[in-house]
């Protein structure tokens, strides 16, 4: 009886098989964007719905643009790199006989079993003066003085690469394993190329995967701010790093609200014009360029 | 349009021979069958002639050209794929196209080639369709105009119908005949299908489990003459009856156990037909005749009882038992409404065959 009544709403309204995870979207989500927005146009300590622009009007500086520059760039390099990277790692792995996936999807997995915060320590003790490479490199004479690595934008984007990778090689890596490579053989057959056939055929066929695996690097990167709080050093400020400043550290909820709002207004227009940019490289994906 | 010849070809796959030594001229601008059950190597072959596999050892020749080495996109031989691999992201104009385009002809010259090649397969209302939106017969058309647009020296077809129902199947072989003879090419058609190969072949060879080519002939020969019994009973349906050659007397004979001895024509060349010798002997179940009365003027007969029958609509199979056990299938045409003589589970009946429609076979 149970199950049928189950079965029955299963059938007549589905939705109610997405409450719970709609409800907690909603309370966790949706309701504290909502309220971050609403403190950004409010005047301080008025009465509800008393609406102003005044938080934002402080923000139209260099200083701040920089700043979200510095985020874009930083998140915009990664997430190039990182497809770069995981391009190879998926295609291999893909390649590779069946019961060899399986391992390469456990090394894939295995980082996430600790904690993000750790690697990122982790991290800091490999590259810092009297970390893991300086001193074996001095041990062995390889060096004479320390390298700095530790506060550089190398390690920030090492640290980021690292991080980050995983979520570009699994969309590739799912995309390209139900990959049909006959169709490589077919273009071949009519006189492709190797190379030819890989951005005529299997870059446009995996090219859905390739957006995503940008965006869930490129976004999330954006607004990064335990990886270059830790190894970039205190005298850069990013995105991420200005709003934990605002809400945590100047207690400034009003401003970080206002400032939260613009540099999200910006990701948005950046992934717009990214998302552009993927349609333009590869219009005509119906084709072969003349 | 222009010739194959394989020499020494030997290909082994994970330490094992898939490939044995094989040697064969496919003639140029004929249809030409390679056929044989699933496991023979047929498929690999093919895919060597393509250069999607290298040769462990062994030629390939395109006309005098040896191509051996040559790589894929350098051959002038297409490929008709058994799953079509037709691209999902462009459209059937793009799929068509994307050879042409590769070589960089001007956008008109392509359109013509393309629009004038689809109407050629009656696809001229589904240009711009996506793959998608085509049925499995339409998608076989693309594939096939996708190959023969650029003009190819050979036309290389992996099992290009199976996936199609048995009527279109039958429809298809007959546009690929006339295809063939239109555009002249050599097409190189791979099939585990006799029937298929039958229809389709102006010459055709025969594989076996072994990754050897056992025979090379018309349909008509392979048929008619096989020369081994896996060659007869790969192609088409037979009767193998194992016995003793007998030649000392006028007219050679092979004893069957328990049976006696029957008249056979035996190959004159043939070295193995000595006396004595161990052989086999094909006898097509269409060229024996079935009776319930017994007929003059047949070289062999037989007498058996018929265990059951099977009715395939053109004609009628009895299996019937021999005295020795063994068990012969015979077909009959179905040449009237109402038969005169109603052969019967059961009944004894007499089998006749001339000697000369049984073939002797070594092995």
């Amino acid at each position: 009886m149970k199950m049928r009544i189950y079965s029955l709403i299963a059938k007549e309204f589905p939705f109610f098989l997405v409450m719970p995870a709609l409800i907690w979207q909603v309370l966790f989500f949706y309701v504290p964007l909502l309220w971050i927005v609403y403190l950004s146009i409010t005047h301080v300590g008025a009465p509800f719905f008393n609406f102003t622009l005044a938080h934002y009007t402080g923000l139209f500086e260099a200083a701040f643009f920089k700043i979200i520059a510095r985020s874009l760039f930083l998140a915009f390099v990664n997430a190039v790199i990182c497809l770069l990277i995981a391009y190879p790692i998926a295609y291999f792995a893909a390649r590779s006989p069946r019961n060899w996936r399986n391992f390469f999807l456990f090394l894939l997995i295995l980082p996430f079993w600790t904690s993000f915060v750790v690697h990122v320590y982790a991290w800091f003790y490999v590259l810092d003066t009297n970390g893991l490479i300086n001193s074996t490199l001095l041990k062995i004479g390889l060096i004479k003085e320390p390298l700095a690595m530790v506060n550089t934008l190398f390690a920030v984007f090492l640290v980021m690469i690292y991080c980050y990778l995983p979520f570009m090689v699994m969309p590739l890596y799912s995309a390209l394993e139900k990959f049909n490579w006959t169709l490589l053989e077919a273009s071949m057959d009519l006189g492709a190329t190797p190379a030819k056939t890989f951005f005529k055929i299997t870059v446009p066929m995996t090219l859905p995967s390739i957006k995503t695996g940008f965006f869930l690097v490129f976004v999330p990167s954006f607004g990064e701010f335990v990886i270059p709080a830790l190894l970039g050093g205190s005298k850069k400020m990013y995105v991420g790093s200005l709003i934990y400043h605002y809400f945590l550290v100047a207690r400034d909820a009003v401003t970080g609200a206002a400032f939260t709002c613009l540099s999200s207004l910006i990701l948005v227009a950046a992934c717009l014009i990214i998302a552009w940019g993927f349609r333009k490289i590869f219009a005509g994906s119906g084709g072969v360029a003349q | 349009m222009r010739s194959i010849r394989l020499e020494g070809i030997k290909k082994l796959y994970n330490g094992e021979v898939i490939l044995e030594n094989i040697n064969l001229t496919i003639p140029s601008g004929k249809f030409f069958a390679l056929l044989g059950p699933s496991g023979s190597g047929k498929t690999t072959l093919l895919r060597i002639i393509a250069g999607f596999e290298a040769v462990d050892s062994g030629k390939i020749f395109l006309g005098n050209q040896e191509i051996t080495h040559v790589p894929i996109n350098k051959r002038r031989i297409n490929t008709v794929f058994q799953n079509y691999a037709l691209f999902p992201h462009f459209n059937v104009f793009d799929n068509v196209a994307y050879s042409l385009k590769l070589k960089k002809l001007p956008k008109e010259v392509i359109e013509q080639k393309v629009i004038k090649i689809l109407k050629s397969v009656h696809l001229e209302k589904h240009i711009y369709k996506s793959i998608h939106q085509l049925s499995g017969g339409q998608q076989q058309r693309v594939a096939l105009a996708r190959a023969i647009i650029n003009e190819p020296d050979v036309l290389l077809l992996d099992e290009p119908l199976a996936a199609l129902d048995l009527k279109l199947r039958e429809k298809m072989l007959l546009e690929l005949i006339d295809l063939q003879s239109t555009l002249k090419t050599t097409f190189i058609y791979v099939t585990h299908d006799q029937f298929e190969a039958l229809t389709v072949a102006d010459t055709m060879a025969i594989m076996n489990q072994d990754g050897e080519i056992e025979q090379v002939g018309t349909p008509k020969e392979i048929y008619e003459f096989p020369i081994s019994t896996f060659v007869a009973k790969f192609v088409g349906t037979t009767n193998i009856l194992k016995g003793t050659l007998r030649t000392s007397e006028s007219t050679p004979k092979i004893e069957l156990e328990g049976l006696g001895a029957f008249e056979v024509a035996v190959p004159a060349s043939k070295e193995w037909g000595r006396d004595g010798s161990m052989v086999y002997l094909s006898v097509r179940p269409e060229k024996i005749d079935i009776s319930k009365t017994p007929l003059q003027g047949f070289s062999n007969s037989l007498t058996g009882i018929v265990e059951s029958i099977v009715y395939h609509g053109r004609s009628t199979q009895y299996n019937v038992r021999l005295k020795n056990e063994t068990r012969l299938h015979v077909f009959e045409q179905n040449e009237e409404h109402f038969q005169q003589e109603v052969i019967d589970y059961d009944n004894e009946v007499y089998l006749y065959w001339q000697k000369e429609n049984a073939v002797l076979l070594e092995k």
